[in-house]
């Protein structure tokens, strides 16, 4: 053990001085704590590292998957949000079909365009590094993560039900390009800002050939507590979008109740009760929904219900009131305060425009924020009231004015008024420090 | 003037007023015309902003009131039958009220949808394309009732749908377009049922959208074989397109908008040929063609298209079809067709 601990030990005196010390500290735990004079100590405050990936710019980790990362970027030619998924080819290789997966991924996720299913941006290769990169649409969150941040693990029926709606016409789509999921669940259903859904992950999908008379499919590699019986049963030939209905219906099941239909200690006891086909729908789920649950779980797959059946039920056509305040997306672990998920490509976004504290970027800075002070300040129809007609010749003449009694002159005045004169009240600002000057550049923006 | 003051209305009165108003608009003289027109369009508004503004608040059942009382007295009826009476602004309000009041739900029921499906109103809407001044107020109707089933069923059933074959040639662009939008929404909102409806009507609706890839208009061409495409690839339309592909004049008519001047026309008619060729199952006429022009077709598509090397997809599509014409034995079987796709193992 300590051999391996410290590899050459035995060859060098020194070495092993440094062994006894180790020992010393072992046996007495007596600790020696080395002090370093608070003088001597230069803080330097870490730079942050300013990553680029083509012409995007890399922002903080969103998630991880047994694929590799997924961090936010920032189109830096579009101003658009993206995610990318790093895929790390040496990981790959060791998942069962892990490269063979993504390959048609990708494939399948280039042709297809829908607002609910998520749309594949660009792809990079790394050859030197081994790495893939995804670009995708940028989504705030995903169904699982907002369920688990409620102690109900569920949503409102009527936001359930908004999403839901959203999965079917996504579902449709991928049905219609002759896709089966095969892993549908909330682990894989992304929710936008602006509350769209996006169907993501394709990576056990299968796509149909155009000329396959049936929607036969022979494997499933889904996640298990969402897999039908046919599946569950190990049946060689099985429909292929039926899958999809059912496990559908799981995560209906799932999003409205906080429970699932079939739960198991392990995956042969959950295979076993889903062969079983024995399930209850909790109490105070409304006639109306549980039988559509009924209808999608429905445990022989030729009369389990079709995505067309699903549209007619009363269920999806009602507009469910809403009565119980919504889910919201749960802000980021790292930071609880930001319930906004802010971008998190914005130190980059600093670090790259304003660098480190040295003084030149300060005034470069500075000199910005003052010529946005008057336009924000002073909103132009005071000066038209302040003014008499031809005397205005520059928006800062007025402001001037008022300003400085010193001034005598009209004409004196416009010249001044062309330079930006730091008044008392900006300095104070100035030096007050970055942050906060770099606030009101944000405001200023946003006004004009 | 007094006598048509808006101010004091109720919801309930602001409909009585306008079903009782705007019909008179049609025969009405100059002077008391423009009086009406006024009163009509600033009710409209005010109808309008009632209906909308309602929305926003939970529980407030005014916006249910006035669309309740909208479907009840006929009022729909009244707006669409004299769309074209009511000024500019009076007919943007309209088509805002009655798209609302479309998307209003009662529990399951629609009430809106099922007021107009028991009507002709939906014909009426039609017939609007033919009026420039309301064309695009209609279409903007048309497209809200094309979310419900039972009006879009109402429409396919009808011989009046063929109507739309003329509207997406009209010379007016706009409107031709926006038939064009109409047109499309039509046949894609609801698949499974339109696939119903493609393969019963297989024959007069193909005949007619044969004149639209014969279109002399180029905007009409490329769009409808687009559209083609689309209709085609989609699954849910499986039979329509093994019924399609298995008629030679189609693949003729592809063969030769292959070599259309257009670069985007060609490109749009390579999505519909390459079904024809990656088909496992070619009747024999089929057949007959693409070996009759084997060594053309493989050079014209060796050819095709080389500047496109940035789309993998299309590249791998275009040496799959090359290699496919290249194999063409006079009888042939079990050739399957993926897009390039690994077989799942």
């Amino acid at each position: 053990m300590d051999q391996e601990e410290f590899p050459g030990t035995s060859n060098e005196d020194q070495n092993a001085a440094a062994m006894d010390m180790f020992y010393g500290i072992a046996d007495d735990g007596d600790l020696v704590i080395h002090r370093v004079e608070s003088d001597q100590v230069v803080y330097k405050p870490q730079r942050h590292k300013v990553k680029m990936l083509g012409k995007y710019l890399v922002g903080g980790m969103l998630g991880e998957g047994s694929y590799g990362t997924v961090k936010e970027l920032l189109d830096t030619e579009s101003l658009c949000r993206r995610a990318v998924k790093i895929l790390k080819k040496r990981k790959l290789r060791k998942i069962p079909n892990g490269e063979q997966n993504v390959r048609r991924e990708i494939s399948l996720l280039k042709r297809l365009q829908h607002r609910n299913v998520i749309q594949l941006i660009d792809v990079i290769h790394n050859e030197e590094k081994q790495k893939m990169y995804m670009i995708m649409e940028y989504c705030a969150s995903e169904l699982q993560e907002m369920l688990d941040s409620v102690p109900e693990k569920k949503f409102p029926v009527w936001q359930a039900h908004g999403y839901f709606c959203q999965l079917i016409n996504g579902l449709e789509y991928l049905h219609s390009q002759g896709i089966i999921h095969k892993d549908i669940k909330p682990g894989n259903l992304l929710v936008t800002n602006d509350e769209c859904l996006k169907i993501t992950d394709l990576g056990v999908a299968e796509a149909l050939g155009q000329f396959a008379r049936t929607d036969e499919c022979r494997t499933g590699q889904g996640s298990p507590a969402f897999q039908p019986p046919e599946i569950a049963n190990g049946q060689d030939v099985f429909s292929g979008f039926k899958v999809d209905v059912w496990s559908s219906g799981v995560t209906l099941y799932n999003i409205t109740t906080g429970k699932y239909p079939y739960d198991g200690d392990n995956i042969y006891k959950l295979f076993e009760n889903i062969s079983k086909g024995d399930y209850s729908i909790p109490e105070g789920v409304s006639e109306m929904l549980s039988d559509l649950l009924k209808g999608m779980l429905a445990y022989d797959a030729t009369v389990r219900y079709t995505l067309q059946q699903i549209r007619q039920h009363p269920w999806f056509i009602k507009q469910h009131p809403r009565v119980f305040a919504s889910v919201k997306i749960p802000p980021r672990p790292e930071d609880p305060d930001d319930v906004l998920r802010t971008m998190t490509v914005i130190p980059s976004l600093h670090a790259m425009h304003y660098g480190d504290d040295s003084e030149e970027d300060e005034e470069d800075e500075d000199q910005i924020h003052e010529f946005s002070v008057p336009c924000h300040d002073e909103p132009n129809d005071e000066h038209v009231s302040l003014s008499f007609g031809n005397e205005v010749r520059d928006h800062t003449v007025p402001f001037e004015q008022r300003q400085s009694h010193d001034v005598v002159g009209e004409d004196d005045g416009a010249l001044q008024g062309a330079v930006p004169v730091p008044n008392s009240d900006y300095e104070m600002k100035g030096k007050k420090g970055k942050s906060r000057s770099r606030k009101s550049k944000f405001s200023s923006c946003k006004q004009s | 003037m007094p006598l048509f003051s808006s101010k004091s209305k109720t919801p309930h009165e602001a409909v009585r007023y306008l079903n009782d108003m705007i019909p008179s608009l049609k025969n009405s003289k100059e002077k008391e015309h423009k009086k009406i027109s006024e009163e009509v369009t600033k009710t409209l508004h005010i109808l309008k902003t009632q209906l909308y503004g309602s929305q926003e608040q939970e529980g407030s059942d005014l916006g249910a009131q006035i669309s309740a009382e909208i479907v009840t007295s006929d009022m729909l009826h009244v707006l669409i039958e004299n769309l074209a009476y009511i000024d500019f602004e009076g007919r943007k309000d309209v088509v805002a009220i009655v798209n609302n009041v479309l998307r209003r739900q009662i529990g399951v029921r629609t009430p809106a949808a099922e007021a107009i499906s028991r009507s002709d109103l939906i014909f009426l809407l039609i017939n609007g394309y033919e009026n420039q001044e309301i064309a695009l107020n209609c279409g903007m109707m048309l497209r809200e009732c094309a979310r419900h089933l039972v009006l879009v069923t109402q429409i396919l059933n009808n011989a009046r749908f063929y109507k739309f074959f003329e509207y997406v040639e009209v010379s007016t662009f706009d409107i031709a377009s926006d038939a064009f939008s109409t047109f499309k929404e039509l046949l894609t909102r609801h698949k499974v049922d339109v696939a119903t409806f493609l393969e019963q009507q297989y024959d007069p609706f193909f005949t007619h959208y044969q004149s639209l890839l014969n279109s002399e208009n180029y905007v009409t061409r490329r769009q409808a074989l687009k559209l083609l495409g689309e209709l085609l690839l989609d699954r849910f339309n499986f039979t329509v397109m093994n019924r399609y592909i298995s008629q030679p004049e189609n693949l003729k008519l592809m063969m030769n908008l292959l070599r259309e001047k257009s670069k985007n026309i060609q490109f749009e008619a390579f999505h519909v040929f390459k079904i024809f060729v990656a088909n496992p199952n070619k009747p024999k006429p089929i057949m007959d063609i693409l070996l009759r022009n084997r060594e053309r077709l493989v050079d014209f598509l060796t050819k095709f298209h080389t500047e496109r090397s940035e789309d993998e997809q299309f590249n791998d599509e275009k040496s799959y079809l090359i290699k496919q014409i290249k194999e063409l034995k006079p009888v042939e079987e079990n050739v399957s067709y993926q897009i390039k796709e690994e077989n799942m193992s």
